[in-house]
């Protein structure tokens, strides 16, 4: 292609020059801040109009999409570069999408990438990398989480028109998205995996109904979307129609991490839990010997789920196709792991994490993580879902029998109806 | 190190993330065939079953010419490693005894070679390294007292005597093959703080009482002292500056424990998924129902993750790094309550059959408890390690 580079910026050049822009363009971070808690940093659809600002200067300098292609509007650049960049960029202010920035850049766009039709990318993805596009996932239903085939809203079929009907939920940060990438039945008469297609839902098309939930920690990240007969068209389309399993499984690889940096082999185990010592020194609890177990214990099983994460990127890089199922351990160790240690912070935080003085964010944090601490075990693939893929794939052990595969999934449906009157 | 081609269930053998040499690698096989020719499961049981509980001197003397005894010695005192990692090469060689709970003390004696290599004096290290490097003779470490307190000056102490040397009175437990050894690495503690001292087993005054326990695979003494004279040349290391030494001989121990508990939890779990396969209820395989295969799946990431920790303990103390210790109290903390869970859920998955003597099960369970406990049991490595922290 005419506008594709003779050869590769060398990394160190590119790095310095990204150095230099960085200073002149961007503030830098303040280092005081908190990393943010889910549950108390709230995202507003005007606090995201100066994200996308930000966004846009990024994308004009040509750091936006570094690794994407170059015929999208990404730089075409390697994993080292971008390496680069991100290095030099760690003290400056970046734009902060939310949950939403990351299903957008991580998980939205690469499946598109891999699946959709070169017009669709080439009228999506530069807007998306101008911070002029925010995607959430229209993905799971009230009906159908684990069982994420076994979804319920249909996309029928109208001359050349598709019409959209139904409900998604757990749809992060879709009240200030623009766009939702939505899984719909369009065919009933098919076994479920085989009657499912992709869309491009514009979250301000008529008949889209966005409403937030508010969730167990109070907050209200999340959505619940209602579409009544909502229209869309053939360029609506993301990847084949009847095909959305396979653009499926791509987009969970996304979700559950794959095609991110391996983790970064920590020196050494670090402090000693920060949160939960300083929870104990506040309520000075932190010579009690009981306390001073659970914040070891909490301090090596953090320890040992990093180790596990290098041990299983490790797995996965050798093994190819033999480490099928391996990414499940990461997600199980942190579903477990994060559910443990949020009850021990509430343990070791007392009546400290009980109630607090109003504002005080110290005294909040126990709670909100314990509110939190199941978030992992359920969302992105329960733990369930978890230990069946360890169980089946890993460990190989026999399937469970199962009744909705190779039938109608029309037929699937009115048998679970009547599920207890056949026992 | 490579992952096995054969497939489910196989892939995740790979004890520690490590790619080994082709030496090591020579090692590791060569031990494992040692081991299934010399000392099957049936052996195992045999010997617990035996009242004098220890091997056929040609067992020492074969795993010796392996090289068992000789990894943490320099060369200059007639010892070597294969690899030049000496710690993560009997971190190899412990992960395949812990597959099939090998007998003969091979953590003590590899920790007094250590300690004899570190700090003992030119008479000592002519007079006992050889036959320990040989498997001709066997030492066994005394470090905590009959309670399980695990600092070195816990149960014994040492007085000053006369001109340079100490008395040592009080009791150590915990022992293994106290009972078979020759010399006896004993702590305590002194004046100046905790020393230690290698002692002959016929020294006067010194008694060693062989106990019944729950791990029949390895047998414990108690070792207790009667004003032992201990004479300046009995001292191993400076009384102060070898200290850290004593240190380091905790994280090694810990590190190897962690390496036999990795290789016993390893092969326990592999044939409870293979029982879970084959084992048929309710017209299935008893592995395709949830109830058994969720459990088996948290039992596998007690697994891996134990394999991860064992990695980087074993990094960590061959490094010398400055947290090997917490490391590795991390590390024993951490397998120490899996090891156990892991033998806990293996028996509920093998049902009645793990509950009969004829079934290993038992066998693993009782090692994997022991495990738990020798060199600092989890709580005791949990308290370590705030203090490490300055908690």
């Amino acid at each position: 292609m005419p506008d594709e580079p003779t050869e590769l910026p060398d990394i160190e050049d590119y790095r310095r020059q990204a150095r230099d822009w960085l200073a002149a363009n961007l503030e830098r971070r303040d280092p005081g801040a908190r990393d943010r808690l889910r549950g108390i940093d709230h995202k507003t659809v005007e606090g995201i109009a100066e994200e996308r600002v930000l966004q846009r200067r990024l994308y004009e300098a040509g750091y936006a999409g570094i690794t994407w292609p170059r015929e999208y509007g990404g730089q075409g650049l390697t994993a080292g570069h971008q390496a680069a960049f991100d290095e030099e960029a760690a003290g400056y202010r970046l734009p902060d999408f939310g949950v939403a920035g990351g299903t957008t850049m991580m998980i939205c766009a690469p499946t598109m990438l891999a699946h959709a039709a070169p017009a669709f990318l080439r009228r999506h993805i530069p807007r998306i990398l101008a911070g002029e596009e925010l995607w959430a996932q229209f993905f799971s239903e009230p009906g159908a989480g684990s069982d994420l085939a076994g979804i319920t809203t249909r996309a029928s079929r109208d001359g050349d028109r598709w019409i959209l009907s139904g409900s998604k939920v757990w749809s992060s940060g879709a009240y200030y998205a623009d766009y939702g990438m939505c899984l719909a039945r369009t065919d009933w008469d098919v076994p479920k995996h085989r009657g499912l297609t992709w869309f491009a839902v514009p979250v301000d098309a008529p008949g889209v109904t966005v409403q937030p939930i508010r969730e167990i920690n109070g907050d209200a990240e999340f959505c619940q979307e209602f579409f009544d007969d909502v229209e869309l068209g053939d360029d609506d389309v993301i990847g084949e129609v009847n095909q959305g399993w396979s653009v499926a499984q791509t987009m969970l690889v996304f979700e559950r991490g794959a095609g991110r940096e391996d983790p970064v082999r920590r020196e050494g185990p670090g402090l000693l839990a920060p949160d939960l010592v300083a929870s104990a020194r506040r309520l000075g609890r932190d010579q009690d010997p009981y306390v001073r177990q659970l914040i070891a214990r909490a301090h090596t099983n953090d320890f040992v789920a990093a180790q596990l994460a290098l041990r299983v990127s490790g797995l996965i890089r050798r093994g190819g196709r033999a480490s099928t199922g391996l990414a499940s351990y990461g997600k199980l160790a942190r579903g477990t792991f994060d559910a443990l240690r949020a009850r021990l912070g509430m343990e070791i935080g007392g009546a400290g994490a009980l109630v607090w003085e109003p504002g005080d964010i110290d005294g909040q944090t126990a709670a909100v993580k314990y509110l939190n601490g199941r978030e992992l075990a359920i969302a992105g693939g329960t733990n369930e879902m978890q230990r069946n893929g360890i169980g089946e794939r890993v460990l190989g052990l026999p399937k469970e029998p199962r009744f909705d595969l190779d039938v109608p999934f029309r037929e699937v449906v009115r048998k679970a109806k009547s599920w207890s009157e056949r026992q | 190190m490579t992952l096995d081609k054969n497939g489910a269930g196989r892939v995740l053998c790979a004890a520690m993330d490590l790619d080994l040499t082709s030496d090591q690698e020579l090692l590791r096989d060569t031990t494992t065939r040692f081991i299934e020719s010399a000392c099957p499961l049936a052996k195992v049981r045999e010997l617990s079953e035996d009242a004098s509980g220890g091997v056929e001197p040609s067992y020492l003397r074969q795993a010796a010419e392996l090289g068992w005894f000789s990894l943490l010695v320099p060369e200059e005192d007639g010892g070597g490693s294969v690899s030049g990692e000496g710690v993560i090469d009997a971190a190899v060689v412990a992960v395949e005894r812990g597959r099939l709970l090998q007998p003969a003390p091979f953590v003590p004696g590899n920790v007094v070679a250590l300690a004899l290599a570190a700090g003992a004096t030119d008479d000592q290290r002519a007079k006992v390294l050889p036959g320990l490097i040989a498997g001709e003779t066997t030492a066994a470490w005394a470090l905590a007292d009959p309670t399980g307190d695990w600092r070195a000056d816990a149960g014994v102490t040492a007085r000053a005597s006369g001109g340079d040397g100490f008395v040592l009175s009080g009791t150590k437990g915990l022992v293994q093959d106290a009972h078979l050894a020759d010399w006896l690495l004993v702590s305590a503690g002194s004046a100046g703080g905790p020393i230690q001292v290698l002692l002959p087993s016929t020294a006067p005054g010194l008694t060693v009482t062989k106990l019944d326990g729950l791990d029949i695979t390895r047998s414990f003494g108690r070792v207790t002292l009667d004003a032992v004279d201990a004479p300046r040349a009995a001292v191993v290391g400076d009384p102060v500056s070898g200290r850290p030494i004593l240190e380091r001989q905790l994280q090694v121990a810990v590190v190897l424990t962690v390496a036999e508990s990795v290789g016993a939890m390893d092969h326990i779990f592999s044939e409870t998924v293979e029982y879970a396969k084959n084992r048929t209820a309710f017209g299935r395989p008893i592995g395709s129902f949830q109830a058994i295969k969720h459990l088996l799946a948290d039992t596998s990431l007690l697994v891996e993750a134990s394999k991860a920790v064992l990695t980087a303990a074993a990094r960590a103390v061959q490094d010398e790094r400055e947290d090997a210790g917490e490391v590795a109290s991390m590390a024993k903390a951490f397998v120490g309550d899996s090891g156990i869970e892991l033998a806990q859920n293996c028996l509920q998955a093998f049902g009645g059959i793990g509950f009969t003597w004829e079934h290993d099960l038992h066998l693993y369970l009782r090692r994997l408890t022991a495990d738990a406990y020798l060199y600092g049991e989890p709580a005791w490595h949990r308290e370590r390690i705030c203090t490490i922290h300055e908690l």
